[in-house]
C-alpha cells in the first residue's frame, strides 16, 4: 500500500474518487415557511435588542441626569458659599469617633 | 425563437431593501441563498444536527452581521464564510468522535474497503455509494479542523487558496492541517490492514 494519500493507486484516492460520483439528488430549495420563518426572527431578534437598549440604557441614563441635578440642587447653597480662610479644626479627638452601634457591647450588656 | 430570460436576482437591490428592514426582501434573500448554504451544511453536517436548524443559525447570523459586510468580497463568498465557520463550530463542539471498526461496516462498506485494500483496482461504480459512507466514516476520525480541510480538498477539490478564503485560515495553516489529516488517515489505514476483515 502506497504511503502517500494523493496517490491515485492509495485507497484513500480511489474511495474519494468513487465517492465523488455519487451525485446528490436532494432538492435545494428552501422548505414552504422557512424563509418568512428565519427573516421574521431576524428583525424581531434586532427589535428585542434595540428595545433592551431602551429600556435600560435610555431609562438609566434619565435615572442618572435626574439625580445628578437633584444633588447639584440639594447642595447648591454648599457649591455656590464662599470658600472658608481658616483649616478645619476638631475641637477634641473624642469628635473624630463615630457613633457607632456595637453589637458586641450589646450582647455584653445582655450577658451582665 | 429566444428564451424568455428569466430576470437575474438583484442583490446589491435586494440588500439596500434588507438595510431598510424590509422583511419581504429579507425573504427573498434567504429563498436566493438558501441552495448554496444548504450545499456546505450537507456537506459538513455535524451527527444528530438538523440540517435545517443549522441552515438557520447560518441565516441568523448573516443578518445580524449584516453591517459589517463591506462589500471586499463577493456577498456570496461571505455567506459562504459563515455556513462554513457555523459549521465547524457545531463540529468543534461534537467532542467525541465514533470509533471507526470493521464490525461496524454494512456488508457492503466491508467489502470494498477490503478491496481497495488488498487490490489496486478501481471501485466499481455501483460501489460508488459505499464508497461515500466509508469516506465519511473515516473522515469523522479526524479533527473537526482536519476533517474539514480534507473534505474540501479531496471530496470538493477546492484549492488551497480556495479553502483560505472560506475558512479565513492562512495558507501555511491548512497545509499542516492537511498533511496531518492524512498522517492520521494514513495510519488508521495501516491499522485497518493489520486487524484486516475477520
Amino acid at each position: 500500500m502506497s504511503s502517500n494519500l494523493q496517490d491515485p493507486r492509495h485507497p484513500w484516492a480511489r474511495l474519494t474518487a468513487a465517492a465523488r460520483t455519487v451525485p446528490d439528488e436532494r432538492d435545494t430549495a428552501a422548505p414552504y415557511g422557512f424563509a418568512t420563518r428565519v427573516a421574521a426572527l431576524a428583525f424581531a431578534h434586532e427589535e428585542t435588542v434595540v428595545s433592551l437598549f431602551d429600556r435600560f440604557a435610555l431609562r438609566a441614563l434619565g435615572v442618572a441626569s435626574l439625580l445628578a441635578i437633584f444633588s447639584v440642587a440639594w447642595n447648591y447653597r454648599v457649591l455656590t458659599a464662599e470658600p472658608s480662610s481658616q483649616p478645619v479644626t476638631f475641637a477634641s479627638s473624642e469628635e473624630l469617633v463615630m457613633p457607632a452601634y456595637d453589637p458586641v457591647a450589646v450582647v455584653l450588656d445582655i450577658a451582665d | 425563437m429566444p428564451d424568455e430570460a428569466v430576470p437575474a436576482f438583484d442583490l446589491a437591490g435586494c440588500l439596500e431593501r434588507v438595510r431598510q428592514r424590509d422583511q419581504g426582501a429579507a425573504r427573498e434573500l434567504v429563498d436566493h441563498l438558501y441552495p448554496l448554504v444548504i450545499r456546505i451544511v450537507r456537506s459538513h453536517l455535524p451527527r444528530r444536527v438538523a440540517e435545517e436548524d443549522l441552515s438557520q443559525e447560518v441565516f441568523m447570523k448573516m443578518f445580524t452581521r449584516l453591517a459589517q459586510y463591506q462589500g471586499a468580497v463577493p456577498f456570496t463568498h461571505w455567506v459562504s464564510r459563515i455556513a462554513v465557520t457555523t459549521c465547524i463550530d457545531h463540529l468543534r463542539a461534537q467532542k467525541r468522535r465514533p470509533e471507526f471498526r470493521w464490525a461496524d461496516l454494512s456488508e457492503n462498506e466491508a467489502e470494498v474497503l477490503d478491496a481497495v485494500m488488498t487490490n489496486e483496482n478501481d471501485v466499481q461504480a455501483n460501489d460508488a455509494m459505499a464508497s461515500h459512507e466509508l469516506v465519511h466514516k473515516l473522515l469523522a476520525q479526524l479533527k473537526p479542523d482536519d476533517q474539514l480541510v480534507i473534505r474540501l480538498l479531496d471530496l470538493e477539490q477546492k484549492t488551497i487558496a480556495e479553502i483560505a478564503g472560506l475558512t479565513g485560515w492562512n495558507q501555511s495553516l491548512i497545509k499542516v492541517r492537511a498533511f496531518r489529516a492524512r498522517r492520521k488517515l494514513q495510519k488508521l489505514f495501516q491499522e485497518l490492514k493489520r486487524k484486516e476483515r475477520s
